[in-house]
């Protein structure tokens, strides 16, 4: 599993996240929508996953281990 | 530049001529399999010369066109018209590159680099509103991309399993990346996580060719379009020359009272662009010309003192070099063209019988020396075989110039597609007598007035489509072109089936332009009305729009035919559409001029405008105003003395005048001139360097003592 959620209620994104990741992550933001993903030890992630992420636009704890999330997707994320 | 370069440009120009026709064939009928064999092959005989001449850049562009190519070819996906959008403007690249060879002999500068250092040059391609917008938000980044790739994945790809995210981020070249919704992001409690929704730009410094295998297979869209970066030019600083000229119109522009305004600005205008002409430097010439017309038109210098101001600073402005214009004439004088071997026989023969003749004059010349009395009759003789000879030769140059029409209207089916596509409207273009014939001259200075005449039939001409089918047409307009060639001129026909021109309309704009009077204009038929659109300062655009309102009407179409020698008029029917004919003589080489003099000086007056040749007495010419008049069959003509029309002593023969009636465009006057000399038959040169577009001269040419000859231009003489 590579989206778990911490007892303080932070989502976090670990390793490769593959397309069935992006189903799981939707449920928990849908469940705490408030809640802040940590993504910082992200080292890839699907476009499923990334699709998310822009559509609920969470608060997001970074920058993440992959310098092309970091570049080209987190700007999706927050200024889009 | 060497042979085996000047081989390629001419080869590859013909086959990119081709390559252009067939796709535009295509885009009518894309399954035809025998002309997409056709245009691959052109493609690839382009990619194999690029290689043979080390030229990797047009190498690695026609490998991408072929690669969309194949994919047709091989039915794995269908040739849409954005494809053949791609290998036209792959096409176009390949123009720009030859025109460049031609002009420098040499491979373009960047053409040696590997194709991922390469910048491409500006102003070649109008660029696709995205690949703006991205190169925009990217700033310096863009600057290093050769390349603009666009994916639009369908929205179930991800079901298939696909991730367009990967495939963008470990594009090759990849300099940047930006993602975006196609759709606003449906609520968390309905998102689907697997419909994509998502469009991925990218910028990249790869090859097209590279980008295409990389993306091959994904679904959805995909583009890859050459970028073209504004900021950079390969326009050098100007010659000092040519700096200093323009330094001396900017003051000229300064100086001078406000009622010498227009000839002011018009010279300068006119002189600043000749000289940037001279050097070939055909855009910013251009681009001053028009900056002249909007000062003209709003009666202040700013334009173009700003314009010339432009000029002076060091760097070439970006959006000179860059502005991408669709209808830009291109340079058309091809500076090689391929030549039927026996014309060339012909020549060599006619070269060794006019050094017989030479030789034999040689030896009059010895006779002569001893006073043979014999001569007279020798030099006759010789002279009309070198007349025999002379015509003969003429003749089979002038053969030898011939082109035919089909070499300017080839560019037009691309020209129309791209105008109405940006317009939003649907044209079919029909075009007759491509193979009609004239001399390259006529040909060359053709395809601006088509141009314009072209772009005013689908701008203004040709209704939208539901217009069109509220008035029961097809909701495609027909564009038609037809060149026909009868007798010693060639007519050729641009004709839309559109809504035609309002004439009422055209009188009301004539008058509040000024052009003619309030009760002048009720008195003129319904054809002399529709004229009134070739006089100059006429629009009749309420809005002007990119394609035709560039500030040059139909009295420029007017005025370049007329300057070629040819007529042109128009007819119209209110809802049936519009017709406007050109007819052109086949050939300008040869005016036949009468000579007079006038004030001492010779001066050429073209025959064909000439009526008619007599003496009054003084009397016989009135003042009316300031003005003389003389009265000749019972009509008032105006009197142009022509020493001091021309600056020089007017004329002082007390006893009577020598006229010389002549009339252009209607307008009809009597030229007072010392003494009629004699009939011409000669090889008109037109005014080159600074004195082009010298008002009230045609051209000139040597007279048999050495003398120049200036030959007047009588519908400018008589304005």
């Amino acid at each position: 599993m590579t989206v778990r959620v911490t007892a303080a209620g932070c989502i976090e994104l670990i390793g490769t996240c593959p397309s069935a990741d992006a189903e799981a992550l939707l449920q928990h933001l849908f469940a705490d929508p408030a809640a802040t993903v940590d993504w910082r030890e992200c080292r890839g992630a699907h476009t499923a996953v990334v699709q998310v992420l822009m559509a609920v636009k969470p608060k997001l704890l970074g920058p993440p281990a992959n310098a092309g999330l970091r570049d080209w997707v987190a700007p999706a994320i927050t200024f889009s | 530049m060497n042979e085996f370069l000047q081989q390629f440009v001419i080869e590859s120009r013909e086959i990119a001529d081709a390559a252009s026709d067939g796709l535009l064939a295509l885009e009518h009928s894309p399954r035809d399999a025998e002309r997409l064999d056709e245009v691959f092959r052109a493609f690839h005989t382009l990619k194999g010369g690029a290689a043979i001449v080390e030229f990797p850049v047009m190498e690695s562009a026609m490998h991408a066109a072929e690669e969309v190519l194949t994919e047709a070819r091989e039915g794995r996906q269908p040739l849409t018209s954005a494809h053949i959008g791609q290998c036209l403007s792959h096409l176009d690249r390949v123009s720009a590159w030859l025109d460049s060879i031609e002009r420098s002999g040499e491979l373009p500068r960047d053409g040696g680099k590997p194709p991922d250092q390469l910048i491409v040059q500006a102003g070649e391609l109008p660029a696709a509103p995205w690949v703006a917008d991205i190169v925009k938000t990217q700033g310096a980044v863009a600057a290093r991309a050769l390349n603009a790739v666009r994916l639009v994945p369908a929205t179930d790809s991800l079901y298939h399993g696909e991730d367009p995210l990967a495939r963008m981020t470990s594009l090759p070249g990849l300099l940047a990346l930006e993602l975006s919704a196609r759709e606003p992001w449906a609520a968390p409690d309905t998102l689907d996580p697997f419909r994509c929704n998502l469009i991925l730009t990218a910028l990249s410094a790869a090859a097209a060719a590279q980008l295409h295998v990389h993306l091959q297979g994904h679904s959805g869209d995909c583009e890859v379009v050459a970028v073209t970066t504004g900021g950079v030019s390969d326009a050098g600083p100007l010659p000092t020359l040519v700096l200093t000229v323009i330094e001396a119109q900017q003051a000229l522009l300064g100086a001078g009272s406000p009622q010498s305004f227009s000839g002011r600005v018009g010279s300068a205008g006119a002189v600043a662009a000749n000289a940037l002409r001279s050097c070939g430097l055909a855009q910013p010439s251009e681009q001053i010309s028009r900056a002249t017309e909007q000062s003209l038109l709003a009666l202040s210098i700013q334009p173009l003192s700003e314009a010339l101001a432009l000029l002076l600073t060091e760097e070439p402005p970006a959006e000179m070099a860059a502005a991408p214009d669709h209808g830009r004439a291109p340079e058309l004088g091809a500076r090689t063209f391929r030549v039927d071997a026996e014309q060339v026989d012909v020549l060599v023969r006619l070269a060794g019988e006019l050094t017989v003749v030479n030789n034999a004059i040689g030896h009059l010349a010895k006779l002569a020396r001893a006073g043979d009395p014999s001569l007279a009759d020798l030099l006759k003789d010789r002279h009309g075989t070198l007349e025999h000879l002379v015509d003969e030769l003429r003749r089979s140059v002038l053969r030898m110039r011939v082109r035919p029409l089909r070499t300017v209207l080839q560019r037009f089916p691309r020209l129309v597609r791209e105008m109405s596509a940006n317009l939003g409207k649907s044209v079919d273009l029909v075009i007759e007598g491509d193979q009609t014939e004239a001399d390259k001259t006529i040909v060359e200075m053709l395809f601006e007035p088509l141009l314009h005449l072209v772009r005013n039939a689908i701008d203004h001409g040709v209704e939208s489509a539901s217009e069109r089918i509220a008035a029961g047409k097809t909701p495609a307009a027909c564009l038609r072109i037809a060149a026909q060639r009868r007798a010693d001129q060639v007519l050729i026909e641009v004709s839309d089936d559109g809504a035609g021109i309002d004439v009422s309309r055209v009188r009301a704009v004539a008058v509040t332009r000024g052009l003619i009077a309030q009760e002048q204009v009720l008195t003129l038929t319904e054809p002399e009305a529709l004229d009134l659109i070739f006089a100059p300062g006429f629009s009749t655009a309420a809005r002007v729009t990119e394609i035709s309102g560039r500030g040059v009407g139909m009295d420029a179409v007017r005025r370049a035919v007329e300057k070629a020698g040819g007529h042109v008029s128009v007819a119209s029917a209110a809802g049936l559409g519009t017709a406007v004919k050109l007819s052109l003589p086949f050939s300008v080489m040869m005016t036949h001029v009468m000579t007079v003099e006038a004030g001492g000086q010779m001066f050429g007056l073209p025959l064909e405008a000439i009526i008619e040749t007599t003496r009054v007495p003084q009397a016989a010419i009135s003042r009316v105003g300031a003005a003389p008049v003389v009265v000749l069959r019972n009509r008032a003509l105006p009197v142009i003395d022509l020493a001091s029309a021309l600056g020089a002593e007017p004329s002082a023969d007390d006893e009577g005048a020598t006229l010389v009636v002549a009339t252009a465009n209607g307008e009809c006057g009597a030229f007072q001139v010392d003494r009629i000399v004699e009939r011409l038959d000669l090889i008109l040169k037109p005014l080159e360097g600074l004195l082009t577009g010298t008002p009230g001269i045609m051209g000139t040419t040597l007279l048999g003592d050495g003398r120049v000859l200036l030959v007047l231009d009588i519908a400018e003489m008589l304005q």
